[in-house]
């Protein structure tokens, strides 16, 4: 297995870096610049001229191109035009806010959505199945847009005088500040240094870092801020979940050793969850490693409307302001984590089926 | 070849008054309160920067600290807009010695003299602000502000109306009416002072002819497009400038929708079956043209239908546009708009129709001239008729049509005290009273940095002039005051201005804001040979732009 993950991570080098070339060349063929998008439109050609060189954007495409890969090599990703800061370091503060949200939405899909996928598939063709399948239709046919404005504006608004009212937007209240644990628990970190980066990192996942010190307060302000966008986000991959649960097993419970299993006395639930469900999940695991990716890469929207820093509205910004260094830098994670699940996945198989083997 | 130069003045004396027992420590003054000259404890060694002349084509020719209390601005030419200018927040003034500290680049953690300091900038999140108890104005009835961001109008209207947010910017033009119907929010009109037009560059045919420009005046019914496209309150330009402008509307009002007229001179012009052109726009939203697609379709129609002129819509990338527009390389039409960025009638009339803008074409003596003229008079009653003069000879000219002057609203809960929304500048949280401890405002975006010397868009601006006070300031009716100056005054021919401070205000870090602190300010933003001269993306492009170019900037 090893040698299949280090053969896998080796393949994936070159679409890594494929995907940072045509990224490269794509955010610069679209029209603008990052001059007038950054000073203005009253900008004039003088100060943009300066502003290019003070960019290295008077340099020829290939010289760009060839800098940006060299300095990707040594794990700098360079800094944005916009805010004079690190890639890196927004990195460090977006990340989280993205991981987090796509791990809680990607829970509440895999937690809500089997389950659903079981019972439909187990009631099929009564009422439960067809509700099932119509709420299944209907989150996948939902503009994440709407449902995010009308959860804020139900729970927010609508029920801000019961004990149901959830914030509409960011990750604590105002005033409310979430210590990092090493400064709770006063470790010497050196400033700028790889560690305090890292640790950094870990920190800026609120719920994780507010669970460990035990910061309850903070935690759960924590927690009813990401109800709304996580519930928001995990309503199409929890729709696809379930169909696809639901059509997996409803293919396995008509295969002979099902009956086999049946006919040995075994019960419906350990029919179900012993022999069927097992096998069933493996296209199930599958779609579930490409909505996390999504989610990674594509909780935009979500994260716009609950005004929510994370990657991808980082990223949204990044490319209307036309600053090439996070377009890049952010899409080179994206991919890079798209790759890591993918193989993750992949993985998985073995385990859910001995039949496969990984060569 | 800039040179800054100490000045060593007075040292003998302050050390006489040391001497003397001279106190240390600054009084606290209340703004109501006029100022007691104070005399420091230590020597002053006044800062100064020095352009070396005005070869260099801009506008300030030196800047220097006279003593602790007194700067003097050497202009190059006469500038009756400079208060109107230096009033601007990206000429806050932060400590000398924090400007050096930081490299010049104090980009998340300005030093000012505002109603509150900076507490911390939650990335992604926030701005949170703590109360300056020792401010010299008004001090803010809460210990805690709070500035957040949301892209969405609809967005920051929930949080306004969930009770999260106490005030928000420019909610969307659809939510006006659920605004007004809320009785716990209330829609503030916000007086943008704009103007929304339709260009023509006269070196094409036929808008070489100006009987086809006036044509095309009459015939377009501008009170329907206002009517159909902007929000309650916005007006039918009768002038080019806003009449809150001082002079603004001297002069005649533009003419009036009049078709049977527009027809004869079309025809009388030597189109009388109309001819073909091109309606050029930019797709992207701003507070004189919300919705640019339509007004674009809009003036389509009523080209074809009122004087038979086949105009086709084009839409272009918004820098391509703004450059071929401004440059005068549009043959046709082009939709354009301008916000004024100081209160003063140059930044309108003289910005658009000098004689070297080349956007409406060959430039008009008529109205250039005036203009030049009434830039130089200090006596407002004399520049009135000048005024006039141009805004008749546009009138006459017809090198653009000006359409409308919109509003825009900024809305808040019904139970705050003091909201408003300025018609220049920025609004102050410390003027809101929501009756906690605690007032939270959402804006549409995260600021870009904190140091606005080298910032120009409106959500930075807004954060930073919370904490960070230039010379003058803008009412909450728009009107010029002193601020951290006492007073500016002009010599005669207002080419020199020379500024009183404020004594006795500390910065946030405990320091003594002097005259020092003004000059390294300025000379930061300005000299682009100052060490200092560094900010966020380095061109400091207000700086540029207000003064007529950096000193020292590089030569291409």
């Amino acid at each position: 297995m090893l040698a299949y993950a280090a053969r896998r991570i080796l393949l994936a080098i070159p679409v890594v870096i494929g995907i940072m070339v045509v990224v490269f060349f794509l955010i610069r063929a679209i029209p603008g610049d990052p001059c007038t998008s950054l000073l203005g439109e009253r900008a004039t050609a003088e100060a943009c001229e300066r502003f290019n060189e003070a960019n290295g954007l008077n340099e020829p495409i290939y010289v760009q191109l060839g800098i940006y890969m060299r300095n990707v090599v040594t794990f700098d990703l360079g800094e944005s035009i916009r805010f004079s800061r690190p890639v890196n370091q927004l990195l460090i503060e977006r990340l989280p806010v993205t991981t987090e949200l796509a791990l809680t939405s990607l829970a509440i899909a895999v937690l809500v959505g089997v389950p659903l996928g079981v019972l439909a598939a187990r009631r099929h063709n009564t009422a439960v199945d067809t509700a099932t399948v119509a709420l299944a239709n209907t989150g996948v046919s939902m503009p994440v847009f709407w449902l995010g404005l009308m959860l804020a504006y139900g729970f927010a608004v609508l029920l801000q005088d019961t004990p149901f009212v959830l914030p509409p937007s960011g990750r604590l209240n105002p005033g409310v500040l979430s210590t990092p644990y090493f400064e709770l628990w006063e470790w010497e970190l050196q400033e700028g240094s790889l560690t305090a980066k890292f640790h950094e990192y870990v920190a800026n996942h609120y719920l994780l870092n507010n669970l460990i010190t035990r910061q309850w307060d903070v935690f759960w302000d924590a927690v009813r801020h990401m109800i709304l966008p996580a519930v928001a986000l995990a309503t199409i991959p929890l729709a696809v979940i379930t169909r696809i649960t639901r059509s997996s097993l409803l293919e396995v419970m008509g295969r002979d050793y099902i009956r086999t299993a049946r006919a040995k006395g075994a019960g419906e639930r350990r029919v179900v969850g012993r022999h069927a469900l097992r096998n069933a999940l493996l296209p199930v695991v599958t779609i579930v490693g490409l909505q996390l990716g999504a989610l990674l890469g594509g909780a935009v929207l979500t994260e716009s409307i609950f005004n929510l820093a994370g990657v991808g509205r980082g990223l949204f910004d990044a490319i209307n302001g036309r600053d090439y260094a996070i377009v890049q830098g952010f899409t080179v994670i994206i991919a890079s984590i798209y790759v890591i699940v993918n193989l993750l996945v992949d993985l998985s198989y073995a385990y859910l089926d001995p039949r496969i083997r990984l060569e | 070849m800039k040179r800054i130069r100490l000045i060593a003045l007075f040292s003998v004396f302050a050390l006489i008054i040391v001497a003397c027992g001279g106190s240390a420590e600054p009084d606290p003054v209340d703004d109501t309160t006029p100022e007691t000259p104070t005399t420091q404890d230590s020597g002053f060694e006044g800062l100064a920067v020095d352009a070396g002349g005005c070869d260099y084509g801009g506008k300030v020719s030196s800047i220097t600290a006279l003593d602790e209390s007194t700067v003097e601005f050497a202009l190059c030419s006469p500038d009756p807009a400079f208060l109107a200018k230096i009033a601007f927040s990206v000429f806050g003034i932060q400590p000398a010695e924090h400007i050096e500290a930081t490299g010049g680049a104090p980009l998340d953690n300005p030093i000012g003299t505002g109603p509150y300091s900076l507490v911390e900038w939650v990335r992604g999140d926030s701005v949170i602000y703590a109360r300056n108890d020792a401010y010299y104005g008004q001090v803010a009835p809460h210990s805690t502000a709070v500035l957040k961001w949301a892209t969405e109008g609809a967005q920051r209207l929930v949080e306004l109306q969930s009770g999260t947010a106490d005030g928000i910017t420019f909610p969307s033009t659809d939510d006006y009416q659920v605004i007004e119907d809320d009785p716990d929010l209330v829609l503030i009109n916000k007086p943008e002072p704009n103007i929304f037009y339709i260009g023509f560059t006269n070196t094409f045919a036929p808008f070489d002819d100006p009987d086809v420009r006036r044509a095309i005046a009459l015939g377009i019914d501008r009170a329907r497009i206002v009517e159909t496209f902007y929000p309650p309150g916005s007006e039918v330009a009768s002038h080019f400038t806003p009449c809150s402008v001082q002079h603004g509307c001297e002069g005649d009002a533009f003419p009036d929708f009049d078709l049977e007229a527009a027809q004869t001179l079309l025809a009388d012009a030597g189109f009388p079956e109309g001819f073909k052109t091109t309606i050029y726009y930019r797709d992207v939203f701003r507070g004189y043209l919300p919705e640019p697609g339509a007004v674009a379709v809009e003036i389509q129609t009523q080209l074809m239908d009122n004087l038979n002129i086949d105009a086709e819509v084009v839409v272009m990338e918004s820098g391509e546009f703004i450059q071929s527009s401004t440059q005068g390389q549009l043959e046709g039409i082009h939709l354009l708009g301008w916000t004024g960025d100081y209160p003063h009638i140059t930044n309108f009339l003289d910005f658009h129709f000098n004689a070297d803008n080349p956007q409406f074409g060959d430039a008009h003596p008529e109205i250039y001239e005036p203009l030049s003229q009434a830039s130089k008079l200090v006596d407002a009653a004399e520049a009135a008729p000048l005024y006039a003069d141009a805004n008749n000879a546009i009138n006459v000219h017809i090198p653009m049509i000006p359409v409308v002057h919109s509003v825009t609203a900024f809305a808040a809960a019904a139970d705050v005290g003091g909201s408003y929304a300025p018609p220049w500048g920025q609004v102050m949280f410390n003027l809101w009273d929501n009756g906690t401890d605690t007032v939270v405002f959402v804006q549409g975006n995260e600021p870009i940095s904190l140091y606005c010397a080298d910032e120009s868009d409106g959500e930075s601006l807004r954060a930073c002039a919370q904490v960070v006070e230039a010379l003058y300031s803008y009412s909450t009716t728009g009107d010029v005051q002193p601020q951290l100056a006492t007073e500016c005054v002009p010599n005669d021919d207002l080419s020199t201005w020379t500024c009183n401070l404020r004594q006795g205000v500390v910065f946030h870090d405990g320091s003594t804001f002097d005259a020092n602190d003004v000059v390294a300010s300025f000379a930061a933003g300005l000299d682009a040979a100052n060490p200092f001269h560094v900010g966020n993306s380095g061109a400091f492009d207000y700086y540029s732009y207000l003064w007529d170019g950096l000193i020292n900037a590089p030569e291409e």
